[in-house]
């Protein structure tokens, strides 16, 4: 594996950070050279300097996504945590529905949930799910819209695609959830045209401005700010306040805070799980 | 040294017993069927992880059934397939049943010992990913017990903090009246 100099981890980890947003701790270097080595070993550079200058030359940016590819962490699976899905199917979309409940059999009202992060897709399909068994056939009386977005070329690919395999399905779905939502295809599953349309995913930058997203209802937002600086979620919760219906919910990791990151935002607790509603 | 336990389905009792033998001297455990009805039965009583299986053998369960039977049971088994003769259909349709690999006859030990030690470390590799899981799951779960009390505690420190803001901010009542409300809701 190719090392990683002293002198590089600073131009590298400024690079990550102004192409992703990403925070890259510089005293791991082997957090560089595991996931930056094979790239450049592929692209036939001797130092990560060369590989920082090629992808700076690199006028398609292909390189700058193979970067993003590499370096994003797309840990996740079906239900994490379980609590947000009791807290979407007991409050949320129970709230929501009522609120948003057409005043005339003509009209349908928008419902939007935004899946900030999506990764491979888990979080919005299992968001797609709980909806689903909640609502059946009453899920017609709304315009659903759910979009999922997340950094990485590669993960929004697979989310669109909807094929697991057998570790990511073992990991958090339930055989009767399974049998009801899941095809196999080979030796994986893959997502029921049913559930597949009710899901958007596409890339986005979280850093970038939030211009042309519109407002929605609910936003998930889970362990992906805890990869930023404190000044980059302070940025990204703020625009997050401005995209969130005055009535909406967000919900962060279960890990996360947002004390002295956004004071727009006031916690409340329903059962076990905690979410986040505009002051 | 190998925790692999490995099931040698075969007729012929030759390569049953040159099986056994080399398996067992590089430390493997090593459980023996001559057929498929006794690869079966061993299957639903025992844990194995590997099963080497001939392809041609007498009776109602072929090689190709073993395959099945086995992925069926538990799909962690993997199967590696013996024959005399391969083909790549023979090959092709045993991946496609979910068997790992393709060995053809006479056996090249070196070349099993490899596959073995291959499904070995895959092994490792996963058990070590769970384990890291269930110790991120216990983690996660002890801190966001923590961090939603203290969420909620600086929520209600704040709100109290902008009682008695508001309370003593309030020039329509006397200092020493506002005083000692605000200080009735800082000490409770």
């Amino acid at each position: 594996m190719l090392k990683i100099a002293a002198e590089e981890l600073k131009i590298i980890a400024q690079y990550i950070h102004e192409i992703s947003g990403i925070s890259l701790d510089q005293s791991k270097s082997y957090l560089f050279e595991t996931r930056l080595g094979s790239i450049a070993e592929e692209l036939g550079c001797t130092s990560y300097r060369a590989l920082y200058d090629k992808a700076r030359r690199d006028p398609a940016k292909k390189i700058e996504r193979q970067i993003i590819d590499a370096i994003s962490t797309n840990e996740t699976l079906f239900f994490r945590d379980t609590s947000p899905f009791e807290l979407l199917k007991h409050k949320i979309f129970p709230d929501i529905i009522d609120a948003r409940a057409p005043r005339s059999p003509h009209t349908k009202s928008n419902i939007r949930i935004w899946s900030s992060a999506s990764s491979t897709g888990q979080e919005l399909y299992s968001i797609a799910m709980t909806l689903d068994e909640l609502l059946g056939a009453q899920i017609k009386n709304f315009n659903f819209q759910l979009l999922g977005t997340d950094i990485s070329d590669n993960v929004v690919k697979q989310a669109s695609y909807g094929k697991y395999n057998k570790f990511e399905i073992e990991r958090g779905l339930s055989r009767q959830t399974l049998q009801k939502y899941f095809t196999l295809f080979g030796d994986s599953w893959k997502v029921k045209d049913q559930l597949r349309g009710m899901v958007n995913f596409r890339k986005f930058n979280l850093m970038h401005p939030f211009t042309g997203l519109g407002k929605f209802d609910i936003i998930f937002c889970r362990n992906v700010a805890i990869y930023f600086t404190l000044e980059d979620r302070k940025k990204l919760f703020n625009k997050i306040a401005d995209s969130l219906a005055d009535d909406g919910y967000l919900i962060i990791g279960s890990t996360e805070s947002l004390t002295g990151i956004c004071s727009r935002f006031v916690p409340k607790r329903h059962l076990r799980a905690i979410f986040y509603q505009k002051k | 040294m190998n925790n692999l336990t490995i099931l040698v389905v075969d007729d012929d009792p030759v390569i049953r017993r040159l099986l056994e033998q080399r398996l067992a001297k590089e430390n493997y455990s090593v459980l023996l069927a001559n057929d498929g009805s006794e690869a079966e039965k061993i299957l639903k009583g025992s844990h194995i992880d590997v099963v080497l299986t001939d392809l041609m053998m007498p009776g109602t369960i072929s090689g190709m059934e073993v395959i099945d039977m086995a992925k069926n049971l538990n799909r962690n088994i993997e199967v590696i397939l013996i024959t005399a003769h391969s083909s790549i259909d023979t090959a092709v349709e045993a991946m496609k049943k979910g068997a790992v690999d393709y060995l053809e006859k006479p056996i090249n030990f070196t070349e099993l010992f490899l596959r073995l030690e291959k499904i070995a470390t895959m092994r490792a590799i996963l058990r070590s990913a769970e384990d890291l899981r269930q110790a991120m799951d216990v983690t996660e779960t002890n801190a966001s017990g923590t961090i939603q009390h203290l969420e909620l505690t600086v929520r209600d420190l704040q709100q109290k903090i902008d009682t008695i803001e508001s309370i003593l901010r309030d020039d329509a009542t006397d200092s020493d009246s506002r005083i000692g409300e605000a200080l009735n809701i800082l000490l409770n």
